[in-house]
């Protein structure tokens, strides 16, 4: 709980210090305009999804560097289905796509369970892999959905209550998922199996948890997830460079994960930890650009701010274990 | 053929640990006049729609000529990529390559290397300064200038506008943006900032709407690369401004077309990469045979822009579609 507040505390720092120095720069707050607290909590949801899916793998003590691949395949292979053509019905494309997503998830489990290879190296040749295979799809041409798909089209770009609403869609699935995947990890035995295994695997198996199949099962929640925050980028972006494409999103999952108090070595972390650690990743690039700092600066930001992060966490937690 | 193919994985290991001194052996000694016989390759610095458009264009010349064309893509679209695409090439014995190089000031010593054993072309992006025989392509400062033209069309008033661009170390970008910003001097439009997004739609995007909240009272985007187009067409859809900002933009993406047939864009300025890749082809086949003569004075072949807005893109459109054979 101490790591959320310390991670909390930083993301308002954040936002009071850069709209402070907005405010007496220009004399008014553009961060907090309706406009664009619309536009950041879709970009929260939309990649906050990917985060989700990412923390199950990550508390196994794993990671899954296949993300930015899956998210383009999946994309594509969604955006031909349906658009190419006579195209087929949303009704079968989107669990055709979410099938898929979880066998791709399967197939890492088995790998890294029964076959014993490392989750880095499954992973990454997966990032080059389902590139490759997202690419001789689509022979190298852009894909989109058209104008077409107005009600799933909804589901990436529309707002709530209404459409002038605050609430984009993105951020709403993003919010019930996050609950979904909070009660699954701190409220079933599951959960707890999940974390005990990511701490101490032989530990875990000796008191009777079913690990190989814990964690296969991990790796088939965390594609699955990412296959939904395929779809929703795919449709909010509608225009899919096979590739380019969802490039480095992988590492903006993780960087959120880690962000948000999970440990790479497995076995800690909570749920709003990820919402918030994803949330801040964005809420940095967002005021990057409003503030009109130059681009280039961007990635100097983001990388220095998870390091601080991480630093500050890994301070809280020292001080917490020298009280205890 | 296994042993032929053995040869092969040989020579481009051999190039690989040995550099580019080795490169150029195996095609020696194999003198072949008619067309039919001759191999060219044509090099691209990234897969896009752009080039298939190009590669369009090069299956035209081919069926024309009867050679042969080797279409080689970088996968993600680096210069070391090109590098061991053009040192294979070689190796493989083609007569002569056409290449659009990522980064040509640096690259310079390895096309003049591949220079020495075939003729060397470049096409859509130049190396000035080294030995290639002659440049086919855009000149990116007059596109930059036929955007500011369609600028000062679309805001006879003036007003405030943002430029949207990929990277801005890539030459293309600083030409196009140069040729806007010289063509907008004197006029009361004002560019506001020109923000990047590392060939990311999504940033790409992002930017787009970051802009319209930052500056309400934009009154125009403009998208330097192919794809910035339709990123700021949705960031803008996405904001609800469609119709209140103007967009201007580059290159013919599908979403762009629907956008300037839509009366969403104002207008796109568009290169004509099938033409880069149907001449390219024709003059490294003339090359090839000894013939010089299509070669310019300054060594330069402009293929010129066209600016397309809704009056002509119905008729653009229509043609593109003939050329790349897409339904």
């Amino acid at each position: 709980m101490r790591k959320v507040l310390g991670l909390t505390a930083l993301l308002l720092g954040v936002i009071i210090i850069a709209c402070s120095w907005e405010y007496l720069g220009t004399g008014n707050v553009k961060f907090l305009k309706l406009e664009n607290a619309r536009n950041l909590l879709t970009w929260i949801g939309l990649f906050g999804i990917l985060s989700l899916g990412q923390a199950f793998v990550i508390i196994t003590g794993g990671i899954d560097l296949s993300v930015g691949s899956v998210v383009a395949l999946l994309g594509i292979l969604a955006a031909d289905l349906l658009a190419k053509g006579e195209g087929l019905s949303p009704i079968v494309v989107v669990p055709l796509v979410l099938t898929l997503a979880a066998v791709i998830g399967l197939w890492h489990g088995v790998l890294v369970t029964k076959a014993r290879m490392q989750p880095f190296v499954v992973t990454l040749c997966g990032l080059f892999f389902y590139r490759g295979i997202a690419r001789v799809v689509s022979g190298d041409e852009t894909r989109g959905f058209g104008g077409a798909f107005p009600r799933l089209g909804w589901l990436a770009n529309g707002f709530l209550p209404t459409e002038d609403g605050l609430l984009p869609v993105p951020f709403v699935i993003f919010g019930l998922l996050a609950a979904l995947v909070a009660g699954f990890l701190h409220l079933t035995p599951y959960g707890r199996h999940l974390f005990a295994l990511g701490a101490n695997e032989e530990a875990a198996r000796f008191s009777g948890v079913r690990t190989q199949r814990l964690k296969i099962a991990a790796y088939a929640t965390c594609s699955f997830i990412t296959g939904i925050g395929a779809l929703l980028i795919a449709l909010n972006i509608n225009s899919l460079g096979p590739t380019n494409f969802g490039s480095f999103y992988e590492l903006y999952a993780i960087a959120g994960v880690v962000l948000g108090g999970c440990s790479l070595r497995g076995g800690s972390g909570n749920v709003l930890g990820v919402i918030i650690g994803a949330a801040l990743i964005r809420v940095l690039t967002n005021l990057v650009s409003i503030l009109e700092i130059p681009s280039q600066l961007e990635y100097v930001v983001i990388g220095g701010a998870i390091l601080f992060g991480v630093l500050l966490d890994e301070v809280f937690t020292r001080r917490a274990g020298a009280a205890a | 053929m296994i042993t032929f193919l053995i040869g092969l994985l040989l020579a481009s290991v051999l190039v690989g640990c040995a550099g580019p001194e080795q490169a150029a052996g195996p095609h020696e000694g194999a003198p072949e006049p008619a067309a039919e016989h001759i191999k060219v390759a044509f090099v691209t610095n990234n897969a896009s729609d752009f080039w298939q458009i190009a590669k369009a264009g090069t299956e035209k010349a081919r069926e024309e000529l009867g050679c042969e064309v080797a279409f080689r893509i970088p996968p993600t679209g680096t210069a070391q990529e090109q590098q061991q695409i053009v040192q294979d090439l070689v190796t493989l014995g083609v007569a002569g390559i056409a290449i659009s190089p990522k980064d040509p000031e640096n690259q310079t010593a390895m096309l003049n290397k591949a220079a020495e054993s075939v003729k060397l072309i470049t096409q859509d992006s130049d190396a000035p300064n080294s030995d290639r025989l002659c440049y086919i392509g855009t000149d990116n400062y007059q596109a930059g200038v036929a955007a500011g033209e369609l600028l000062n069309k679309t805001l006879p008033n003036g007003g405030k506008i943002m430029l949207f661009v990929g990277t801005l170390d890539a030459q293309n970008a600083q030409d196009r943006k140069k040729g806007i910003e010289d063509t907008l001097a004197d006029t009361n439009i004002e560019i506001v900032d020109t923000r990047t997004d590392e060939t990311d739609r999504l940033k790409a995007k992002e930017n787009a709407q970051n802009a319209l909240v930052t500056h309400p009272d934009l009154a125009c985007l403009v998208g330097l690369w192919s794809y910035n187009g339709p990123a700021i067409l949705s960031g803008v859809r996405a904001s609800g401004k469609l119709g209140q900002v103007k967009i201007v933009c580059f290159d013919e993406e599908d979403e762009t077309l629907q956008g300037v047939k839509d009366g969403h864009i104002s207008g796109t300025i568009v290169q004509q990469p099938f033409e880069f890749g149907y001449q390219s082809v024709k003059l490294l086949v003339a090359l090839a045979e000894g013939d010089a003569s299509q070669v310019p004075e300054n060594k330069q072949i402009i293929v010129p822009v066209k600016t397309i807005t809704k009056e002509n893109v119905d008729a653009f459109w229509a043609r593109l579609k003939e050329q790349t054979g897409k339904s």
